[in-house]
Parts: C-alpha cells; structure tokens; sequence
C-alpha cells in the first residue's frame, strides 16, 4: 500500500511540474520581439514564443495545412535558412532525410524563440484569409454537394483554374478545435465574388460531416487560399482530363476558364463513375461541348445497373482510356482523383508515350 | 494492470495533441494494458486472432483498389470503396513509417451493414491487437468487424 502511494505521489508531482512548466512557458516565458526574415526580401517583426505557422497566421501569410497546426498532416513544411534548434519527436514522422539536409521544418511545431530566416514559394504571398456567406448547397449525387459560397471581406478572390482553397471548420461535435480541409475551386477565375466547391461525403470525416449535416445556407464561415499548382500550362497540345467523383471540381474549372477565353485547343474528359447515380454535371458538359467546339466528355460507368439502361462507355476509366488513346506523345494530360486512380491512369498514359512532364495531377494525398 | 515504461510512453503519446489532434483514446480512462486486454480477450471469445482480422481487412482493401476510388462490387454481398483524404498518420506505437489517410469502407449488402477503416486501423490491429479507445469516434469494435466483415474462425 505504502510503494502505491509512493509512486501515486511521485507521478503526481512528476505532472504537475510537467504542466507548471507549460504554464510557465506559456506565461512567464517572454521571448521579447522576434524578426522574422522572408525570402531574404520581406522581414517582419513579431511577438516571440508562438509556433512559427500561427505567427505568420496573425501576419496574413498562410501557409497550406490540414490539421490546424496540430502536427498531424505534415503539410505545413518551410525551409529555414538560418540555424533554428533540434527537430521535435512530433516533427520527425513527417521529415525525411533529404529534407533535414534541406532544414525543412513543420512550421506548426517550430516555437519562435529567436530571429530566424525562412524561405517559402513566392505564390503563397497571394495566399489569403475569406469571410464568406453559404449562398447555395445543392446535392449533385447522394454522396456530392455542391457548395456556393460568396465571399464577403475581402469580396473578391484571384486564382487560377484548378486551384484550391482551404475551408476552416469550426468547433463542433467531431472536434474541440477548428480544423482546415483542401477543396478544389469548381467555378472559373472569372467568378470573383463566389466560387463553388464539390464535395464528397467521407465517412466519419470532420469536415466532410460538417459540410452535410450543419452547415446552412446563410451561415458564416472562412476560407483561405488559393494554393496548388494544379492548373492549365500554355502549349498547344491536345489536353486529356481525367477525373472520379468530385476530382470533377478543378477539371470543371478549367474547361469553364477554356469555354470563356475560346480556347480551341482539342480537349477530351475521361470521367469514371460506378453507375449512372453516381455522373453528375451531364447537362454543364453537353453545355460546355457546345461551346468548345474540339471538347468532347466521355463518362463512363465501371457497373452500370441494368435500370441504368446505359448505351455509353463502360469499364474502368484506365481501360477506357486504353481505348481511346492510341499515341500520347502531343498529350498534355490533367488528372484529379484517388491516388489509385492516378497512379493507374499514369501507367497507362505513359505506356501510350505521354511524357511523364507533360502529367500533371492533384492527388488526394 | 500496471504499465510497463514503455506501455506508459506508447499511452502518452496516444493523448490528443501529441502525434494526432485528437489521439487515439477518446474519452477512454483505462490504460492501455487494459484497452489491449480486454479486446484481445473478446477476440479470442470469438475465436479469431488479431491478425486474421488484419488480413480480412487488407483483402476488402486490396479488392477495393481496382475501383480506383469508386465502389466496386466484391462477391458474394459486398461493396468497397477505397479513397484518400489528404495527410498522413503515424503508429503510436513508434513503427517505422507513416500511414497514408487511406479509407476503405465496406458495405455488407445482405447485412445492411458498412464499415470504414484506415491503413493505420490494419497495421495497428494486425500487429498491437489495438483498436482504439472506447468513445473515440474511430474505434472500430471487434465484434461489429467480425460481423460486418463475415470472418469466420480458421477452425469452423
């Protein structure tokens, strides 16, 4: 009884000082004005002793991340330019070893605790944060909906087709803390006040539950972005699209961006879905066919149900485009989906002499 | 049951906010040697292993995979869709590597039933027998896999 109480007291205070100690750092620590250097360009000064992505965060710069800054998608990495401490237990799962001969660092787990000089892609200065309003959600299938969102302060939004915004979730149910997802922008660039998102319902997901069981029209909520490098590259060869499920969004984007600069490039969508409940945009493609004249979009269902009475292309997408796709080589080729997908569309694109550096995807991962 | 230091080190860094926000445990107060006990116990009642469960697991996974992100029929009463969210996950345990948000979710058609589980949820009931803290909303019992998944013990 007396070793229990023993090891009961000394675990009690072994936490309490652990949690004084947080207290503390917290509180007390004052790390005074820290410098911040950007692309040995801007320099900001800053409170010190936050982590380096919620200071910049305050300062307007975002940098992409998942999870919040919780360390648990490792999206959020820059490199440091100058000498900032050892790497956190938290921060190694996500850094390999030719990124620490790069010092690159999580930024959500990196404290400030000095000057320090960082390096991050010129485009995320055009990064910014969006109130908006819901103005519209509409079910595209069972499992898709279609989010409008107008955007209130700042109103308006510059991107490029294909790009994506990250969509910050609030407290709720599922989670004590807002959290962030990447979603695709569906409208075109030249819808500045609104854009439109497509999204999946995945099951148990955070945001994804949010965004089908709580959100509202009218309700208020924040984005961030544009982010990506997904987008359409200027050549004058032909383009292939392929996408599955609300991989539809950049894709659509991009074709809406094409339809109103009149591009004549010949362009052709593989788009794969199980059976006809799960197409979705049919009428907006046969719209978008009309108005680009060398367009042409291609569903195509892997099981059709009979009721489906389907007279279209059948098959797995990749099987189908094995069909179609007789020599890649003036092929640019566009792809948004699973990473199984990808990665099987990319073996077959590549094995019809589709140079690899003219594919270029956004893969869920 | 008393943890060992290295158990204690595993079950701190299942707390939320230190390789997950949320960690692995939810609202559940036993330790972990308890967590793993008690489940393990209710497996072997059902007379299947961890990893026989693993492996049903894996072959939904694989067979799922050639719907390249779409749901695809499995016979004889079985739908699966394997898709992605963006990030990746750590084991607790301190495996090497990190596990891709992989989710693979399995209709039972004649049941009426689905599951969904992550790469993460394979590797840590194979090898650990851990299957999350109860109330944490990805805990996967081992009963509703087993039914779900229509495993049945090697020796029936």
């Amino acid at each position: 009884m007396q070793l229990l109480l023993g090891i009961a007291a000394i675990s009690g205070i072994a936490t309490f000082l652990a949690i004084l100690m947080m207290i503390a750092d917290a509180t007390i620590a004052n790390y005074g004005e820290v410098s911040i250097k950007i692309n040995n360009e801007k320099e900001i000064k800053v409170k010190g002793g936050k982590p380096l992505l919620s200071t910049l965060m305050e300062e307007k710069i975002f940098i992409p991340s998942a999870c919040g800054g919780r360390g648990s998608c490792g999206m959020c990495k820059v490199k440091v330019l100058s000498e900032a401490g050892n790497y956190l237990p938290t921060e190694l799962p996500w850094i390999s070893e030719e990124e620490k001969k790069e010092n690159i660092r999580l930024s959500c787990q990196l404290k400030l605790k000095k000057d320090i000089s960082i390096q991050i892609p010129e485009e995320l200065f055009n990064v910014k944060e969006y109130r908006c309003t819901v103005s519209s959600l509409k079910n595209l299938t069972y499992d898709i909906k279609e989010v409008r969102l107008r955007l209130v302060e700042p109103n308006e939004i510059n991107f490029r087709a294909g790009q994506y915004i990250q969509f910050e979730v609030p407290e709720y149910e599922l989670t004590k803390e807002r959290v962030y997802r990447a979603y695709s922008i569906a409208s075109p660039p030249s819808s500045k006040n609104e854009i439109e998102l497509e999204i999946r319902l995945v099951s148990n997901g955070i945001c994804t539950t949010y965004i089908f069981q709580y959100l509202k029209e009218g309700d208020e909520i924040i984005i961030n972005g544009p982010y990506g490098e997904f987008y359409l590259r200027e050549s004058d060869n032909e383009i292939v699209f392929i996408a599955g499920g609300s991989g539809m969004a950049p894709i659509k984007s991009m074709l809406l961006d094409m339809a109103e600069k009149k591009t004549n490039r010949k362009a052709t969508y593989f788009f794969g879905a199980r059976s006809l409940r799960d197409l979705f945009l049919l009428d907006k493609m046969k719209e978008l066919e009309e108005s680009l004249p060398n367009f042409r979009f291609i569903p195509a269902l892997s099981e059709p149900k009979p009721e489906d009475n389907w007279t279209g292309e059948t098959g797995l997408i990749t099987e189908v485009l094995d069909r179609h796709i007789s020599n890649g080589e003036n092929i640019d080729a566009y792809l948004c989906g699973s990473p199984g997908m990808i990665d099987a569309s990319v073996r077959v694109l590549t094995s019809k002499g589709v140079p690899e550096n003219r594919i270029f995807y956004d893969k869920f991962a | 049951m008393k943890l060992s230091p290295e158990m204690k080190k595993i079950q701190e860094k299942m707390q939320p906010g230190v390789i997950t926000r949320d960690g692995f445990l939810g609202s559940d107060r036993r330790n972990l040697i308890d967590i793993l006990e008690e489940d393990d116990a209710e497996v072997k009642r059902m007379g299947l292993t961890h990893q026989e469960i693993a492996n049903r697991m894996l072959y939904f996974k694989e067979q799922g995979l050639r719907g390249l992100g779409e749901f695809i029929s499995v016979p004889p009463h079985f739908e699966v869709r394997v898709d992605s969210a963006r990030g990746k996950l750590p084991c607790p345990f301190g495996d090497p590597g990190i596990f891709q948000k992989t989710n693979t979710t399995v209709r039972n058609l004649k049941l009426g039933r689905e599951l969904t589980y992550t790469d993460l949820h394979i590797h840590m009931i194979g090898s650990h027998g851990f299957y999350e803290g109860r109330g944490f909303p990805f805990r996967l019992e081992p009963r509703d896999i087993v039914e779900v998944l229509e495993i049945i013990p090697a020796n029936e």
